[in-house]
């Protein structure tokens, strides 16, 4: 017998979508010395659609051969990172409306600083490298777990905040100017986890850490160029973490790395006159006698103009603002370090 | 031939659990997975994770066993359902040792949220990406621990040999060709099967590769006919926005404002059990109460701040795929399969009836969850029923040493033929479209409520696209990352646990938990307090049943 209230079975509407035309063009790429080519591909998808989507109607109906990585299609897999437009993005979370309002075809390619294997699968092997290169796991540096959770306030797990975001997608990584001329850079991501462990209060080996990264290729080898801030699709801010990774290193006086030195020289000159003294910059930064190779490059620069006149006095017309400056960024500073103190155990009472 | 003592196949939090445990048993184990183990959609569980610490009121191990067990609808088996809330608060402490992130209450202790139809606030959570926080600390683990991964390997075939399992074929799916990986012990972690179903809050991943594997090798799947539908989903994709919107107070409404789930349950209201309140829902819109074929859930009054600090995640995947802001207007929402409380028949300690085959987490019924799973349970079970099994084989593989199960020559080859075949094959139709027909088939007609006409129409319709997919045509007949063979896999497995859910809930003659009958609606314990068991007969669905264990909770009438 058919109840009364069989209706209930079946949703009504529930495929309901409106739908709108894309193309896509898609960098193709067989493999193993096969020669690259782009390619178009005009599908039709709900106006929700995503480029996965389009991805995934093109794999469906069009062509069956094209490869890319996919799973959770919300952002926290990190499977489907890939170049849109000469940037990485994840697919997933790539809305593609406004390019169709605006009447633009998106071009799709693989991310960049990793091999490509097909298509837009690259091989993800040396960015795994790396990530097991900085230690990725927690090291209480032999200290005996409690009976119950360390205790960690909601200040001291907040540090970790954006770095505990990161989904490993590889986009800081694709874009990562650095990594282009020196592929055994760190990278952003690397470093980004090994931020993680430094920062955790429950991590007992710092110091260890931020000796390792202060060496080469590692935290003083990024040029600042903040594209992994500006394309990790999850707020990660890697180079914030290599900044923070700096802070740490020079606390613990892992001074000696020339990128260090560098640093140094642009804190100390500008503490002193609010300005930077460029003509200190590379004695103090690669020491006298490597400064002297230098004579050359640098008397070719003043023959381009340049080189600022070194007898000038160089101090800022608002040298009190500056040092104002540096008094609020030492308090900040100061209150970081009271949030970072080891935890306690929970072992007595629940 | 690659050789280990135990082999998980799966990378998720159960896999990862339980090869980390079986490597400090001191056994070569490895991991075999179609994904790198942080794309696992364990990564994905958003609100929390269960565990009687009693950090935020009063609790205890018994009260979370009650509510488990009430809310399984008495169909979890109570023996099994004691193990996991017992040993939960010390997994919990472990997971927070080895560098998860939780989230903190002023004291630095774990802080606890209410999740639904717990008697306390009981949800470990790390804001609402607690899935995200574990897998990425199992991987860390993985990592220290030296495990081996086979990444991006898809099982194809389990090998039974002289009745017992000897390993496992997978396709490498970089390089192309079936690897076979002979093990004294396979843990099967492989997830579920969401992906059979159109709304859907799964990964494209979870298409019940394990559950076919063992129905194929003789283990029957448990329960196969209760898949769980959660209440908040996103009608663009599927996505899960996470029960905790209504642990932190968010409201359901339907068009005209009203909150109706005071109708089906005026105590509990958004937070009754999740089969309850997918219920109210789905009568909502079916009746004509919805917006857009949803209902909406309303976080306004929560305002900015705890949304940003409780929910952000829920508020980009608002904003990044419904394009709404639930600081300022309210998240259309239906409900949608997630999670398949049924699974490969398993004891207390994963093992099934094969020698050497083993399964934990949501590809394992154990049976914890019974008809209905509790929001934070699932987590729960992946972390302690993972250890378990890990444990076990470890313990197992010391004991026995070298059990003689071998992967013969032939075996491979054969398996090399079916692949080869399927790789040329040109004469049928394409995977997705059976498989897009078979996703509507179960949405429409074994989905939140279902009655005798729509449970055969849609047996029929699965029946029919088995033979089907008997023939299919791939375009990509390469042998470096060929997505198109993978997706013809995947559609075999999820065909097969279309086929033993949907004869499951055919013959299924009440409503009990996440199965509700228009035409039985009473639970009817006299008859049907007993697990499904689905065995595969010659390639059919055999259906048998074997009963629940009681220790100490008799049946009551469920309310909320």
């Amino acid at each position: 017998m058919e109840p009364a209230n069989a209706h209930l079975t079946t949703l009504k509407g529930a495929y309901d979508h409106e739908l709108m035309e894309v193309t896509v063009r898609v960098r193709r790429y067989a493999g193993q010395g096969a020669s690259a080519e782009t390619r178009a591909y005009t599908v039709e998808v709900p106006t929700t659609a995503t480029l996965l989507d389009c991805l995934d109607a093109i794999r469906d109906h069009h062509d069956g051969t094209l490869a890319y990585r996919k799973s959770c299609r919300m952002a926290v897999c990190g499977s489907c990172g890939m170049r849109m437009d000469g940037g990485a993005v994840l697919a997933c979370k790539t809305a593609m409306r406004p390019f169709v309002d605006a009447g633009h075809v998106v071009t799709v390619a693989p991310m960049g600083n990793l091999p490509v294997i097909r298509d837009l699968v690259v091989d993800m092997e040396p960015f795994w490298a790396k990530i097991r290169a900085v230690k990725p796991y927690l090291d209480t540096g032999g200290e005996a777990a409690p009976e119950k959770e360390w205790l960690v306030t909601p200040q001291q797990s907040q540090t970790l905040s954006k770095e505990a975001l990161c989904i490993m997608c590889g986009c800081c990584v694709s874009e990562c100017n650095s990594m282009e001329s020196d592929p055994d850079f760190l990278g952003p991501a690397a470093l980004a986890k090994a931020y993680r462990f430094v920062g955790d209060v429950r991590d007992g080996d710092a110091r260890n850490r931020l000796r390792e990264l202060s060496g080469e290729h590692g935290i003083w080898d990024c040029t600042r160029c903040y594209f992994c801030n500006q394309r990790c699709p999850k707020g990660v801010d890697p180079r914030d973490a290599i900044a923070k990774l700096g802070a740490e290193a020079f606390r613990e006086r892992f001074e000696r790395d020339p990128g260090a030195k560098h640093a140094k020289v642009f804190v100390n000159s500008t503490h002193k006159g609010g300005y930077l003294r460029e003509t200190e910059l590379v004695p103090k930064t690669l020491g006298p006698v490597a400064a002297i190779t230098q004579i050359p490059f640098a008397l070719q620069l003043a023959r381009a103009g340049k080189v600022p006149n070194p007898l000038a006095p160089h101090k800022a017309k608002d040298n009190a603002e500056v040092k104002r400056l540096w008094k609020l960024l030492e308090a900040e500073a100061s209150h970081d370090r009271d949030r970072a103190e080891r935890p306690s155990s929970n072992g007595t009472e629940g | 031939m690659i050789r280990h003592d135990v082999v998980v196949v799966g990378a998720g939090c159960a896999g990862m659990r339980a090869a980390i445990e079986a490597k400090r048993a001191g056994v070569d184990v490895a991991v075999v997975s179609k994904l790198h183990p942080t794309r696992s959609h364990s990564g994905a569980a958003e609100g929390g994770i269960n565990a009687a610490l009693g950090n935020a009121t009063e609790d205890s191990p018994e009260t979370h066993t009650f509510d488990t067990v009430k809310g399984s609808d008495y169909l979890g088996d109570q023996d099994a359902i004691e193990v996991m809330c017992r040993e939960a608060p010390g997994d919990i402490y472990e997971l927070e040792h080895m560098g998860a992130i939780f989230s903190r209450s002023a004291d630095g202790r774990l802080a606890q949220r209410p999740f639904g139809a717990a008697g306390a606030p009981r949800t470990v959570y790390s804001a609402d990406i607690t899935g995200h926080v574990l897998i990425h600390v199992l991987y860390e683990q993985l990592v220290k621990h030296d495990v081996k991964v086979y990444e991006e390997f898809h099982c194809t075939r389990l090998v039974v040999d002289g009745g017992r399992c000897a390993g496992v074929l997978a396709w490498d799916l970089v390089r192309g060709g079936i690897v076979p990986i002979e093990a004294k012990h396979v843990i099967l972690a492989t997830g579920g099967v969401g992906r059979m179903y159109y709304g859907t809050t799964n990964a494209y991943a979870c298409t019940g590769d394990g559950m076919s594997l063992a129905w194929r090798a003789g283990v029957p799947l448990k329960d196969m006919e209760f898949m769980q539908f959660h209440p908040t989903t996103l009608k663009a994709n599927g996505v899960l926005i996470t029960e905790g919107c209504r642990g932190e107070g968010g409201y359901l409404r339907n068009k005209d404002g009203d909150r109706f789930m005071a109708v089906d349950a005026p105590n509990a209201m958004e937070l009754a059990s999740r089969d309850v309140v997918s219920r109210a829902e789905w009568k909502e819109i079916a009746d004509g109460r919805g917006v857009d074929g949803c209902v909406l859930l309303d976080l306004t009054h929560l305002g900015p701040k705890k949304i940003k600090t409780r929910l952000p995640g829920s508020r980009e995947l608002a904003l990044d795929y419904a394009g709404v802001d639930p600081i300022n207007e309210p998240i259309p929402v239906r409900p949608g399969a997630h999670y398949h409380m049924g699974g490969v028949d398993v004891d207390v300690w994963g093992e099934s009836i094969v020698p050497g085959l083993w399964a934990a987490g949501e590809a394992a019924c154990v049976s914890v969850h019974g008809a209905n799973r509790l929001g934070g349970n699932s987590l729960m079970e992946t972390i302690t029923f993972g250890r378990r099994a890990g444990h076990a084989t470890g313990q197992r593989v010391r004991d026995e040493g070298d059990v003689g199960a071998r992967i013969e020559a032939a075996v491979v080859a054969d398996e090399q033929r079916r692949i080869e075949a399927l790789l040329r094959a040109d004469d049928g139709e394409r995977p997705a479209v059976i498989r897009e027909e078979l996703a509507k088939t179960m949405y429409d007609k074994a989905g939140v409520f279902r009655t005798e006409r729509v449970l055969s129409e849609c047996r029929e319709t699965v029946h029919e696209l088995r033979g089907r997919a008997r023939t299919l045509r791939l375009e990509d007949r390469g042998r470096v990352f060929n997505s198109d063979l993978v997706s013809a896999l995947e559609l075999e497995a999820m065909l097969e646990c279309a086929d033993c859910l949907v004869t499951g809930a055919l013959a299924r003659q009440e409503s009990r938990g996440a199965h509700s009958r228009l035409d039985f609606t009473a639970r009817d314990d006299d008859h049907w307090m007993r697990h499904t068991l689905a065995w595969c007969d010659r390639g059919e669905v055999r259906l048998d049943y074997k009963p629940v264990t009681i220790t100490k909770y008799q049946p009551l009438v469920r309310t909320y």
